[in-house]
């Protein structure tokens, strides 16, 4: 096959998970011009990111929670009362760091259980059941910070999951004295399980015979893959290196990516998703998978509580307000059909990242926020037509 | 079918019934399936043949009677208990999941693992993919690519998925409850054709259908049911039209060859 009709062929075929990925392009390369590079440089990327993680971090359990047809609106405060919660175990109950952050989390996978109780066990609506969840942690959320208001919280180790960088454990005055040297090793890393993977999947395909895309395709697809990788992480080791929160999403969005694509658990999440009765005769647990998936979402919204606690460095008492709405949002601009059964954790992710660019760079260009919202609302709706009508002309 | 010692039996159902309130659907119907022989159950709509096929396949607790896989009493709570004991059920809508691959629908709910960690456990995508491939290949059904979403397949190609499914775990007993409903007229052939492929590699297969011409084409034998009782139980022959003419007799009560006796065979 040759390399042209390798490309329009990839693109006709993949245009939906290129699509995402083409469009933040499109807007990072937009607000670079814009801005005069300040959209790119190491300060504000790190900004955007610190300030995305809580809601990429919501959107990675929503992608899973739509996925399995249904929807969860408790997130926002939930997350919010768990961030409280932290904030007084630290400051009032004294804990260390070490006991708060997993108690937190377990706090959090109890509140999906709640909700997964009434939704699985119960059958009730979902949308009914979290937003009875989302009037109960709003006042929670009042309940427990009525007596101090906003909570301060000093303890240091806890306020650098926000607002700190991973330590170079390389330093060195010789080699790029400039430059975060582990951050750089982390982008040589990431370049080399990324074109590793694509290598084995590549060569796994066509053993089974099975139609793979040129050798120039790869090359092209590898060399930009490294680019990106490799250009993040130039950039970010030119200032302080990865952020903590980064690390966090990071880690979060592999070890989903890893469940939804390599896991029965995960063929399971989409099998339901796909068919549930289904799914149920062939002996899937209908019921399991739903208390896994609310449990899963329960304890992410304890660790975006726990983010935004974090990069705030206090408990507000109106923390958490319309989380669960950015993350509904990303997760259908990032390519989750409202239909279930379909949707990425990496795809959400973007979109997590596609909306918080629109708002970091529109604010940098000082754009009216009544215009922020409109644009936002264009490109909402704009995904969600892209993916309707690329889905129709697929069948 | 006439029982002889050496006609071995995979299923013998007998006198089940089943009521829903106080409607009688089942009312003492026994089957019988011999190895390598296609069943054809035909009757009107609440003659009870989908009720003694979910009795069958663990869905439905009769209210009476047994049944017999190979010989051997069993009882079933629910569908996964029968399906341990190698009965496999092809609904008619397919029960397949659209956004899934080929291969993803013939192993679902039985992924192969590589390293087992429970839910955890990390799929063998190359065996399972290899596995689907031979299995598609073994029963001569076309279909580009494993990896391929069901979502993409005709309604033809998705009956065919589905029945595959059902074979690929070494089912004792395949029941298909009105494979070609849905279908176009190449579907249906296409779906026939499996069914005797599958007659021919040795399967035992019961077929629920209102098309009797289908029943007519790969059954070996036939039962008709009607209000909840067995009324025939004849080998499927002669010419269509005279084949059509004796089950629809049968099928408004015009015929009832066991009136009298509850047992016969």
């Amino acid at each position: 096959m040759s390399f042209t009709d390798d490309v329009r062929k990839l693109l006709r075929e993949n245009i939906r998970d290129y699509g995402m990925f083409i469009a933040l392009f499109v807007i990072v390369l937009f607000f670079t011009l814009a801005t005069d590079g300040l959209f790119i440089s190491p300060r504000n990327l790190v900004n955007l990111v610190n300030q995305t993680g809580f809601i990429a971090v919501l959107a990675v359990g929503m992608t899973l929670v739509i996925v399995i047809r249904h929807i969860d609106l408790s997130v926002g405060f939930l997350a919010g009362f768990l961030g409280a919660i932290a904030a007084i175990a630290l400051e009032q109950w004294g804990l260390p760091l070490v006991i708060v952050i997993p108690l937190v989390l377990g706090f959090g996978i109890l509140a999906g259980r709640l909700t997964s109780f009434m939704v699985a066990d119960l059958g009730i609506p979902a949308f009914v059941a979290t937003l009875a969840g989302w009037l109960g942690y709003r006042g929670a959320l009042q309940l427990v910070t009525r007596s101090t208001g906003t909570i301060i919280i000093t303890d240091d180790a806890f306020n650098a999951i926000g607002n700190g960088f991973i330590p170079d454990v390389f330093q060195s005055t010789l080699i790029l004295p400039d430059r975060h040297k582990f951050t750089l090793i982390l982008g040589l890393i990431g370049i080399a399980i990324f074109i590793s993977g694509e290598i084995i999947n590549r060569s796994r395909l066509q053993k089974q015979g099975d139609e793979v895309s040129s050798t120039g395709m790869l090359i092209l697809k590898l060399v930009l893959g490294s680019i990106l990788i490799g250009g993040i992480a130039w950039i970010l080791g030119g200032d302080r290196g990865l952020s903590w929160t980064a690390v966090v999403v990071l880690i979060v969005a592999i070890s989903y990516h890893f469940m939804t694509t390599r896991t029965v658990l995960g063929r399971h999440i989409y099998a339901v998703g796909g068919n549930p009765e289904a799914a149920e005769l062939s002996g899937i647990s209908v019921k399991r998978v739903t208390h896994v998936v609310f449990g899963s979402m329960g304890m992410l919204s304890a660790l975006a509580g726990i983010l935004f606690a974090s990069r705030l460095q206090s408990a507000t008492t109106t923390a958490g307000t319309l989380f669960e709405l950015d993350a509904i949002a990303a997760a259908f601009v990032g390519g989750v059909s409202a239909a279930g059964g379909v949707g990425t954790v990496i795809g959400s992710l973007v979109g997590a990242l596609v909306m918080a660019s629109l708002t970091n760079g529109m604010n940098l260009m000082g754009i009216d926020i009544s215009y922020q919202y409109i644009v936002r609302a264009i490109v909402l709706a704009a995904a969600v037509i892209f993916d309707v009508t690329t889905r129709r002309t697929e069948k | 079918m006439e029982q002889t010692s050496e006609t071995k039996l995979v299923v013998e159902m007998r006198n089940i019934k089943k009521h829903f309130g106080a409607v009688q659907a089942l009312r003492g119907v026994d089957l019988q399936l011999a190895q390598n022989e296609v069943l054809g159950l035909v009757g009107d709509n609440a003659a009870g043949k989908s009720t003694l096929m979910k009795v069958l396949s663990g869905a439905y607790i009769p209210d009476g009677g047994d049944i017999f896989i190979e010989g051997k009493k069993v009882s079933f709570a629910n569908p996964m208990d029968a399906r341990r004991q190698g009965i496999e059920m092809v609904y008619q809508d397919y029960a397949l999941a659209n956004n899934l691959d080929v291969a993803a629908n013939v192993f679902m709910g039985r992924e192969v693992v590589g390293i087992n960690l429970g839910p955890l456990g990390i799929m063998d995508y190359p065996h399972m993919e290899q596995e689907t491939q031979n299995l598609l290949q073994r029963l001569n059904i076309q279909i580009a690519s494993v990896r391929q979403k069901v979502e993409r397949l005709s309604g033809g190609q998705r009956q065919a998925v589905a029945i595959a499914r059902a074979t690929a775990f070494d089912a004792k007993v395949i029941i298909m409850d009105e494979p070609t409903a849905a279908l176009s007229v190449a579907a249906i052939d296409q779906v026939l054709e499996l069914v005797k492929e599958l007659k021919a590699q040795g399967s035992s297969i019961i077929i629920i259908s209102h098309r009797l011409e289908d029943i007519y084409r790969v059954s070996d034998r036939m039962i008709v049911l009607r209000q909840g009782r067995k009324v025939s139980d004849t080998p499927v022959e002669g010419d269509i039209h005279e084949f059509r003419e004796r089950v629809v007799a049968y099928m408004i009560g015009a015929r009832d060859d066991f009136a009298e006796e509850p047992v016969a065979g």
